[in-house]
């Protein structure tokens, strides 16, 4: 194996390059073209986080002075029986809603990907109830859910089965916004159809002429090409999962008994109800630490299943 | 003479073309001149105009509907007979009423409004937290007594008192009593007339036996009509607390009293009533009425699929508007032993100014006309609310039909909800609480028990409270 060793010429140390003025002048012309973005960077994200860590250490209500109390505010979450609460509907709710998204989404890319002369139209048709605003959606939703008069429990019953509260019964609540949250799997589906179309035809070909099903060649094709994507929607919707809010907000308020108290509604609620700004900023530090976490494992472990030989 | 004809020949001539030798330096002159003319009564035209022109004050409110519309009409009131102030209504989305989000971050962002309708029962939070202005030398400046109760009905002025100043003009108020719906309780078996408050006092228990015989479920178990939800509307934890004797803060201690016998005795009844009648099926039946801003049309009361209501003054206003063929008639909230005081509790709510106001002389003068004699007695007629005002409640010219009842009968036995720095927080407490109570998936006492110790986390940071 040959190699090539690069030298400074005898006697020459290492001279750090000067830029010419030119360069100087592309770079400052660069930054003055990027300097929008990094004043939005530095404005609305740096300086809010940074913020938001100063008050965490404060008691403050969002107006007057704060008061520096330490870590008080991460001991009181400690004690804080309705923050365990929040943090486990939130996990219970996004450990469910986040890898069913990705089942439905792909569900949908793969009938979106059918060879029929009028598929544009599925498409639009499937990815038409992703475009609706999360509060609108709720709305519909109140209606659609109805435990009388909603359309879903005149299925259930005309079967024989027993109606369901949907919204009102603590032991459903969750599952419900779970199930609401698929309706917003057409967005992902069109990441996933676009992966679908990157996978070559000669793949599936070769494997068809080795005899392999439908069922075989999804598994051990289709899947494992698209993982890179899968992985992406797995960041994506744990990071969304962990903040939902505004359906709780416009339903259920977080009932029944904190059933739905989510953890940014309970944020929002310490923020925005109770005066306490020091506490819903040391709340959503936390937060952000275990969306890192959850990410990082996430990434970690993508070693183990991502390929991304073909993509 | 020639001299003389031909110098008084060239001076007519002269006369006669000067106005003709208009040359470009006289044009720039005259238009020089033209413009500060222009300009002179240019700038005093705007005097005149900045001289008749009002001050604009920005009030904001969550109500709705037949409540906005009698706001409106205050303002629009207001606004004819003041000289210098215009006042805009603005109505913000409807959300909880400890929800203020909408508020704080105006303010936060330099864009609130100059005057806020805040339910009364959060003033002192709003204070504690330095969200509102205190209103003591507007006050003062105004010819008004910075104490509150000397104007005002004592409780409405210790709601809108933190720490011995005033925050906030007590506009209404409105008290709690039971509506039946005539014909309904018939079909139980029920003289209508024996209801009357003239003949006593119900008590709770023979209400829930009425209300059994009257519920009514289809073929997949859901309520098509029902006797009494008590948990609906104001079938609140103060309403029931207050009704078994309760009281719920201890000020000598500084600790919320939820976990008192008297309101664990309370809610005790409520858990057997709902596992008596049936849990999941009166939730199903109250839900759509339940969320924030519901239409009155979904009120099962207003159906007629409802034959008792815990409710307000206000109702009889709504049941004119949207059900007035119902012929219904207003007790006494119940009680739980038989020669016990029959007690309910009231509310209302009230103007504040909010920090960074940015017209607040303008806007204490529009709060001292609404929460006023005017003010105040235009909403009593329009709302059939109860005033705060001393003088305007003693005026009984405002009340007329069943409203009569809740002056002379309710009202002077009334209690209210403790002024509380964490009032907000203790509601929502109260209300999970109360939620498990009825779901029965906690005892009363485990569940106030959690509430009590939920708030008093919070509370210990602002006592004593004075």
């Amino acid at each position: 194996m040959n190699s090539v060793t690069v030298t400074s010429p005898p006697g020459n140390a290492p001279t750090r390059h000067r830029m010419t003025r030119n360069e100087w002048r592309n770079l400052r012309n660069g930054l003055l073209f990027i300097s929008p973005w990094i004043i939005g960077f530095l404005a609305f994200l740096v300086y809010p986080i940074y913020y938001t860590v100063r008050i965490s250490f404060t008691k403050y209500t969002g107006f007057g002075p704060a008061t520096w109390i330490g870590l008080d505010n991460y001991h009181r979450m400690i004690n804080d029986p309705i923050f365990w609460k929040a943090l486990w509907n939130t996990v219970y709710y996004t450990a469910l809603a986040v890898p069913i998204g990705v089942v439905v989404a792909m569900g949908l890319a793969l009938c979106m990907n059918q060879r029929l002369p009028e598929v544009p139209l599925y498409r639009a048709i499937l990815f038409i109830p992703s475009i609706i605003p999360g509060f609108a959606l709720s709305l519909i939703f109140l209606i659609l859910m109805d435990p009388t008069q909603g359309i879903f429990n005149r299925i259930i019953t005309s079967v024989g089965l027993p109606g369901i509260n949907w919204f009102g019964d603590p032991a459903w609540v969750k599952a419900t916004f779970v199930f609401m949250a698929q309706f917003g799997a057409g967005q992902v589906a069109l990441i996933f159809l676009a992966s679908l179309k990157a996978i070559p035809a000669s793949l599936h070909e070769a494997a068809m002429m080795d005899g392999a099903s439908a069922m075989n060649r999804f598994w051990n094709i289709t899947v494992p090409l698209m993982t890179p994507v899968i992985l992406y929607d797995l960041i994506l919707g744990l990071s969304l999962g962990l903040q939902i809010f505004t359906q709780a907000y416009i339903i259920t308020q977080g009932g029944p008994i904190d059933s739905s108290r989510f953890y940014v509604l309970y944020l929002y609620d310490n923020a925005f109800k109770y005066g306490q700004m020091g506490y819903a900023s040391a709340l959503s530090v936390v937060l952000f630490v275990i969306t890192f976490v959850l990410a990082a494992l996430i990434f970690w472990s993508s070693n183990r299943w991502v390929n991304y030989d073909t993509m | 003479m020639t001299t003389t004809k031909s110098s008084q020949h060239r001076a007519e001539k002269r006369t006669r073309i000067a106005p003709a030798t208009f040359n470009r330096r006289d044009l720039v002159k005259g238009a020089v001149g033209a413009g500060a003319m222009t300009f002179a009564l240019g700038a005093q035209a705007p005097m005149i105009v900045r001289g008749q022109s009002k001050t604009n004050v920005t009030f904001w409110t969550t109500y709705t509907d037949t409540g906005l519309k009698n706001l409106t009409d205050i303002v629009n009131a207001f606004n004819k007979q003041s000289t210098d102030t215009n006042v805009k209504i603005v109505q913000i989305p409807p959300a909880e009423v400890t929800d203020s989000s909408k508020l704080i971050t105006a303010v936060r962002g330099g864009t609130g409004p100059d005057v806020y309708l805040l339910d009364r029962f959060i003033v002192n939070e709003r204070a504690a937290n330095g969200l509102l202005e205190d209103l003591t030398d507007l006050m003062k400046k105004n010819g008004m007594n910075p104490d509150l109760t000397e104007d005002y009905i004592e409780f409405a002025a210790r709601e809108a008192t933190f720490d011995g100043k005033p925050y906030a003009l007590p506009f209404d108020t409105d008290v709690r009593a039971l509506y039946y719906n005539k014909a309904m309780i018939k079909e139980a078996g029920i003289d209508p007339a024996t209801w009357d408050p003239s003949k006593g006092v119900l008590l709770w228990d023979d209400i829930k036996a009425t209300a059994a015989k009257l519920n009514k479920k289809d073929t997949n178990g859901n309520f098509t009509q029902a006797g009494l939800v008590p948990w609906f509307d104001q079938g609140l934890p103060y309403t029931f607390g207050f009704s078994w004797g309760g009281t719920f803060f201890d000020k000598s201690k500084c600790e919320v009293t939820p976990d008192n016998d008297k309101i664990v005795a309370s809610g005790d009844w409520i858990y057997n009533y709902a596992k008596d009648q049936g849990v999941d099926a009166f939730q199903a039946f109250i839900q759509a009425a339940m969320k924030p801003g519901a239409p009155p049309q979904q009120n099962p009361f207003i159906q007629k699929r409802m034959a008792m209501w815990i409710t307000g003054d206000w109702s009889i206003q709504n049941l004119a508007t949207y059900a007035p063929d119902i012929d219904y008639g207003i007790t006494y909230l119940p009680v739980p032993t038989k020669g016990m005081n029959s007690t309910t509790w009231a509310g209302g709510w009230s103007v504040v100014i909010p920090q960074g106001a940015k017209e607040p002389e303008g806007a204490f003068k529009f709060m001292k006309y609404f929460a006023g004699p005017e003010g105040q007695k235009m909403y009593t007629k329009a709302s059939s609310h109860v005033p705060t005002l001393k003088s305007v409640q003693a005026d009984k010219s405002l009340y007329s039909g069943k409203h009569v009842f809740f002056i002379e009968k309710l009202l002077p036995t009334t209690k209210n909800r403790p002024p509380l720095p964490v009032g907000a927080k203790f509601w929502d407490e109260l209300q999970t609480a109360w939620q498990k109570i009825y779901l029965n998936k906690e005892s009363a006492k485990q569940a106030y028990g959690e509430a009590k110790q939920n708030t008093q986390t919070l509370i210990q940071q602002f006592c004593p409270i004075t």
